[in-house]
């Protein structure tokens, strides 16, 4: 029954954390030389992984960091996975005494707040990033970075997530809405009542569709769904229902008004486009991005994390360059991981600015100005949490660690 | 919207700490420090502090002439600790990092609502480095959430609970989580409870513990 009632909340309730009990699992029947992957301690997310784990016949110790019941990529742009988390979990774990080697394989997503030379030099462990998804690491472990192909390094929004996504839009939606809507309906009868599913079919409509739907993520894409829907409204309830004039262009508005809203809420549940309320709290339209090739040691690095596969490798120089500027979402991991602070951009680096979140506190920097004490328009990569940038940038540490 | 209200729910706003506990403790909090200052610690000692926050607790101690010492994992509560308490010594390390700091070195360790914030793995590690850290005699003074003990007090506690964490969260995104089975750890780890005292219907409570 419990168990039941929980699948029911996480199914519409994803916009809210759900812990379960970090620490070292066991999933199959690991030895000394089995991989040890850390994740974080939202529930589904570790049910997820045990279960792909098992299905595809993969011993291994299950690291769970104390990531306050948040999902990876949100816990890792929120502040909550961290360098400092993973540390954390691998000194009180007791995980050194189970195995014999000290690798360790991360999600890929939680690169925007985990620096891997910074977590190397305070722990000892060999840290890497593993696919963003479980489901490719049977293919990771079979041949390393090279077998991944960089589709595995991207984030995707196949259909089943769309649903998903659609299913958590529509719920938090009315979550926000039901109350007005009950003292609207005082009004107009009947208001609520049918807002509920139309809430919930645009939602629906607005995530399953949004590849197809004409004009740009966001409330472009809602108004176009809302003209879409309300069309179709109008000819089927002049054929069906016969509603007057009034009570038609009525409902015909509380359409497009429902699906625009709901248009401009769902980039933020995407994993492909930044939150509209991210890029005000950015405070830049649009986000630069640019490598300086004096700086960059070549580590490869910024290609593996990022998760909109803005990086290549020049063929010539072996150093990264910038080739799918428009892609980033300022999720910041490059920034975090970049040894030799060769990333320049103009929006803030550091844990704050994952795509669907907590942009504002980046923004708000600590009790700073956004933009502190630097030349407003430009930010290199210096994090906190960075370890010295010299000493992580020697050629041996790249290589042994996440050199492709 | 829901993405507004998904961010501001991962934001945490350090300025907005203190404010945050003095409420969802209903003001009980700073009485505590104020014990804690004045009756556990005296003149001369060495003390760490476990969490140090915004400094508050670290100001009492030091005005009454202990050496403290005092870490934090957030450099924002750090960089407001070192405005109140000029004169404690503050690190920035996780509470899995203290084992570092030496052997036999503190007579006091405090930690006030940090503890809570730990998982159960992290929880027993500081409580054996603690008993590490401390010198003979040292004591290990905590103030933090904790079950009430009885089911009545239980059931009232949260009555009163629930609204003013919901409030608290809501108006400065903090908030505080009990502490998971403490005294069965203090057992483990080589701790004895030399004192409890019990604030809002048990709910919150001061240990005073020292090594077996």
């Amino acid at each position: 029954m419990w168990n039941l009632l929980k699948d029911f909340w996480l199914l519409f309730g994803r916009l809210f954390p759900f812990p379960t009990k970090p620490g070292l699992r066991p999933v199959g029947n690991p030895g000394r030389s089995s991989p040890v992957l850390v994740t974080c301690n939202f529930e589904l997310t570790v049910r997820k992984v045990v279960q792909t784990l098992t299905r595809d016949g993969i011993d291994a110790w299950l690291l769970v960091a104390p990531t306050k019941g948040i999902n990876v990529w949100c816990a890792a742009g929120g502040g909550h996975f961290t360098t400092d988390t993973v540390v954390s979990a691998l000194k009180t774990s007791g995980v050194e005494n189970r195995v014999d080697h000290r690798e360790l394989i991360l999600p890929q997503l939680s690169a925007t707040g985990v620096n891997v030379w910074a977590l190397k030099k305070r722990t000892g462990w060999e840290p890497r990033f593993g696919p963003v998804d479980i489901k490719h690491l049977a293919a990771y472990l079979g041949g390393g970075e090279s077998s991944v192909a960089r589709a595995y390094r991207h984030v995707r929004f196949e259909l089943p997530d769309r649903i998903v996504m659609g299913t958590n839009l529509g719920f938090s939606s009315l979550l926000f809405l039901a109350l007005p809507l009950l003292v609207v309906s005082i009004w107009v009868r009947g208001l609520f009542w049918i807002s509920v599913p139309l809430v919930f079919s645009l939602a629906m409509l607005n995530s399953v569709l949004v590849f197809w739907l004409p004009g740009k993520p966001g409330v472009q894409k809602g108004f176009s769904l809302g003209l879409m829907v309300s069309a179709a409204f109008v000819v089927v309830s002049q054929a069906i229902w016969g509603l007057g004039g009034w009570q038609t262009v009525g409902w015909t508005g509380w359409i497009v008004l429902v699906a625009t809203y709901l248009g401009y809420d769902m980039p933020g549940w995407s994993p492909l486009w930044r939150a509209d309320v991210k890029e005000l709290a950015l405070g830049v339209k649009r986000t630069r991005i640019a490598i300086v090739p004096q700086r960059c040691v070549g580590c490869g690095l910024c290609r593996i994390v990022c998760p909109a596969n803005v990086f290549a490798r020049d063929a010539e120089t072996e150093k990264a360059t910038v080739v799918n500027h428009d892609a980033c979402q300022a999720c910041g991991a490059c920034l975090e991981n970049c040894p030799a602070e060769a990333i320049e951009t103009n929006f803030r680096s550091g844990h704050c600015s994952c795509p669907a979140c907590a942009a504002i506190h980046a923004a708000r920097s600590f009790g700073q100005p956004a933009d502190g004490q630097k030349e407003p328009g430009t930010e290199t990569a210096t994090s906190s949490h960075c370890c010295d940038s010299k000493t992580c940038a020697a050629p041996d540490a790249a290589t042994s660690t996440v050199k492709p | 919207m829901s993405t507004l209200v998904y961010m501001k729910m991962l934001e945490r706003t350090p300025e907005k700490y203190d404010r945050g506990m003095r409420l969802l403790t209903l003001g009980r909090i700073d009485r505590i420090k104020r014990e804690i200052a004045s009756t556990w610690v005296g003149p001369g000692q060495d003390v760490l502090e476990i969490g140090c926050g915004t400094g508050t607790l670290a100001a009492l101690m030091t005005a009454r002439g202990a050496r403290v010492v005092g870490i934090d994992i957030s450099e924002a509560m750090l960089a407001i600790a070192g405005r109140n308490a000029p004169e404690a010594e503050l690190i920035r390390m996780t509470a899995s990092e203290i084992d570092a700091l030496g052997e036999d070195r503190f007579d006091r360790i405090v930690a006030t609502l940090s503890l809570g914030e730990l998982s159960e793995d992290e929880l027993d590690f500081v409580l054996r480095a603690s008993s590490v850290l401390l010198k003979a005699g040292g004591k290990l003074v905590v103030a933090d959430e904790a079950p009430a003990p009885t089911w009545g007090k239980r059931l009232f506690a949260r009555l009163v609970r629930w609204p003013a964490a919901a409030l608290t969260f809501v108006l400065t995104r903090n908030t505080t989580h009990a502490l998971k089975r403490f005294e069965e750890r203090l057992g483990r780890a080589g701790f004895r409870v030399v004192c409890r005292r019990d604030y809002l219907f048990g709910t919150l409570a001061l240990f005073v513990m020292e090594k077996v």
